[in-house]
């Protein structure tokens, strides 16, 4: 192998090629690794930007054939106090006249012209094409969060948002107490037993949550009468869990260990150690944590699909599910009302960017 | 700190030293303090559901009654259960094809991400963003852009001559739809693997570029053996998680079969998959005791795969140093 390159290398020196095509190269190659991205990067956004076009559509938009990226509506035109959508109808004598529907019946169509809406005119609506000017229905998204979820019951979309709200809240507290302790505790402390416990807190995060399901179902609303609360979502978080005690360990670690021991020496307790010195060194992973956690609640399809039945205790995932089960589907709302559900994740993305890739990595960094 | 000083063992006698010394005791006292709150979670919530859960597997048990004994006449059931037999064959059939197919595509994203051009970082969010779009709203969105009649997918298909399947009606396309959703989800694994490639030292793809390997080469002699560390993590994950598979095929199975009513797998039990038949037996029909069987089996058989996926790997990753 190096002999031949080296031979290249000789082979290659004496002809000198001009410094030009060099760059010409790099440009080629700059523009291929563009053309790569981009076509890959497709796949990956262009659902964003149909979720969104769908979300702004009117009814009849969302299945017009062929689909349009811009959401489309009718032209409308004022005639008599009514808003009229407006049709080019292709009349007997081939003509094409520029009219409002005023009303249908068998396949025909009562059209009158704005300008002169004396003599209605009759035509098939076969030869009546819409009139369409690019529209955004932003009352979708009104429609869809206040429109009742499901019959008879009160609640639309604002509940679900507020109960996946609260949820989230009491999530990220109940982690942030429970674990960042329970970390300092294998970070920074040395006991007996230490090294032994958190191989444990590292093998739970192996345990695949069916095998505790249904006896933690049993205990949450059979024991302790939880069912339709956010209790049984909540209060494990309380108690920590294998991935932040871990994410938090490993953060605590980076934190010298000289501070804690001159707090010693001066004879801090461990307690003051961990509120007075850990803390507040630990603002970035302890928003880290937040972050995760928040995404993880909000995200939660399994937790409240066992203990949620009732609707009004329904979170945004089992409502959005429930939604679209039990209607007949209406894309528009549901893309709405999905944009709504997706929209605080990808806020906080762009508020704490580093904070995600960095607690990404962070993951892939356990072995 | 000065008492501590005092009582420390003096050379002497060695009659009823003390095993800890007083600096190591408080020490343990605090340690177990401040990890209370896991102990005890790990007591009542992981370990006694563990052991519950094996004990009901032994069970005829539906929640209302107290468990009756049956010794391993629900894993014998099991072995007769057609849909159980279905459902894991849909799982396996997800982990065989669907995370190693992933896995490639996130390596090749992963090597697109790394390459040095300019707006590397608005790309790389891109291709991160629908990862964090929760699971939910992104298979409601794919049920609308996979669906056959007024879908995007098939439209596009369509503009370009090719007639798109019915991907919820034809139980040989529905697994190919739901991978294909995955794949828009692979974001924290492109992560990764690029954090990984971005270890790569550049001093040995420098040097191999000396010897004259090309690109190609480079990166299949080079780089893959480099994170080949993090393909194992990677691999072990999405083998752990795809036999959990449950919030997407859920959605998907019911979202396409509003018409016809509440049934798990549709089409034709074709995403019956190992975890929604699980929910449906213990949740739906609230036959615990099998349940906790389909459980058991669950996590013999992750293990089993974890175990295996760990023994092969020290033929195919390398450690540096």
């Amino acid at each position: 192998m190096r002999g031949r390159a080296m031979a290249e290398i000789t082979l290659r020196r004496p002809t000198s090629r001009p410094r030009l095509s060099r760059r010409v190269r790099q440009g080629f190659q700059a523009a291929a690794s563009h053309a790569l991205l981009v076509a890959v990067g497709l796949f990956f956004f262009v659902p964003f930007l149909w979720m969104l076009s769908t979300s702004l559509k009117s009814e009849q938009d969302v299945f017009r054939m062929p689909p349009t990226w811009l959401p489309h509506d009718n032209l409308r035109v004022d005639v008599g106090g009514k808003a009229l959508p407006v049709y080019d109808v292709t009349l007997s004598d081939g003509s094409v006249r520029r009219m409002a529907l005023v009303s249908m019946a068998e396949g025909r169509g009562t059209f009158v012209d704005p300008a002169a809406p004396a003599p209605p005119i009759e035509a098939r609506l076969r030869d009546a094409q819409a009139v369409l000017v690019v529209s955004l229905r932003w009352q979708n998204f009104v429609d869809a969060m206040e429109r009742s979820t499901r019959p008879g019951v009160n609640v639309n979309f604002f509940t679900y948002a507020r109960n996946s709200l609260i949820v989230a809240f009491f999530c990220i507290v109940g982690t942030l107490v429970s674990c960042a302790p329970a970390a300092y505790g294998f970070a920074r402390i040395r006991w007996p037993g230490r090294d032994a416990l958190f191989m444990l807190v590292l093998a739970t995060m192996m345990l695949p949550f069916q095998v505790t399901m249904i006896p933690l179902y049993v205990i949450f609303t059979t024991w302790l009468h939880w069912g339709n609360t956010f209790l049984p979502l909540i209060v494990p978080t309380f108690f920590g869990n294998g991935f932040d005690i871990f994410l938090l360990r490993q953060f605590f670690r980076t934190i010298p260990e000289e501070l804690c021991d001159a707090a010693r020496v001066d004879g801090a307790s461990e307690a003051r150690i961990f509120f007075n010195i850990v803390l507040p060194l630990s603002v970035p992973v302890l928003t880290t944590i937040s972050v995760l956690t928040f995404l993880w609640a909000w995200n939660d399809f399994l937790g409240p699909l066992l203990y949620l039945t009732n609707p009004q205790a329904f979170t945004m995932a089992l409502g959005l599910q429930d939604f679209q089960g039990r209607h007949e589907v209406a894309w528009n709302l549901l893309m709405a009302a999905s944009v709504v559900f997706t929209l605080p994740i990808i806020v906080a993305f762009f508020f704490a960017q580093r904070t995600f890739i960095q607690g990404v990595k962070l993951t892939g960094l356990k072995e | 700190m000065q008492a501590n000083l005092q009582t420390r063992p003096i050379a002497g006698p060695p009659r009823a030293r003390p095993r800890w010394s007083p600096r190591t005791r408080r020490n343990l006292v605090a340690g177990l303090l401040f990890t209370a709150p896991w102990i005890v979670g790990f007591f009542a919530l992981t370990l006694y559901p563990m052991l519950a859960s094996l004990y009901y597997s032994f069970t005829e048990y539906h929640v209302k009654k107290p468990p009756v004994w049956i010794g391993l006449q629900n894993y014998a059931a099991l072995g007769s259960d057609k849909l159980f037999w279905t459902a894991l064959y849909n799982t396996s059939y997800m982990v065989a094809i669907a995370v190693p197919l992933g896995l490639l595509v996130s390596f090749f994203c992963a090597v697109l991400l790394n390459l040095k051009v300019r707006g590397q970082s608005i790309y790389r969010v891109i291709y991160f963003l629908p990862s964090i779009v929760p699971v939910v709203a992104s298979t409601l969105l794919w049920l609308w852009i996979l669906n056959p009649q007024s879908g995007l997918l098939n439209t596009l298909l369509a503009k370009v001559g090719i007639e798109g399947p019915n991907w919820f009606r034809n139980p040989a396309w529905s697994k190919p739809a739901l991978i294909i959703m995955g794949t828009w989800g692979l974001g924290s694994t492109i992560m990764i693997y690029l954090s990984g490639l971005q270890d790569v030292p550049v001093s040995l793809l420098e040097a191999a570029e000396l010897d004259g390997a090309n690109w190609w080469q480079r990166l299949v002699h080079v780089t893959v053996p480099m994170v080949s560390p993090i393909t194992l993590f990677n691999l072990i994950m999405g083998v752990i998680g795809m036999f959990q598979y449950f919030a997407q095929a859920y959605v998907f199975g019911t979202g396409i079969n509003t018409t016809v009513g509440v049934t798990l797998g549709a089409p034709l039990n074709s995403t019956l998959f190992y975890s929604v038949y699980l929910y449906h037996v213990g949740f739906i029909y609230f036959k615990m005791g099998y349940a906790s069987a389909m459980a058991w089996i669950l996590f013999l058989i992750i293990m089993a795969c974890t175990l295996l996926l760990l023994r092969s790997s020290e033929r195919w990753t390398y450690y540096a140093g």
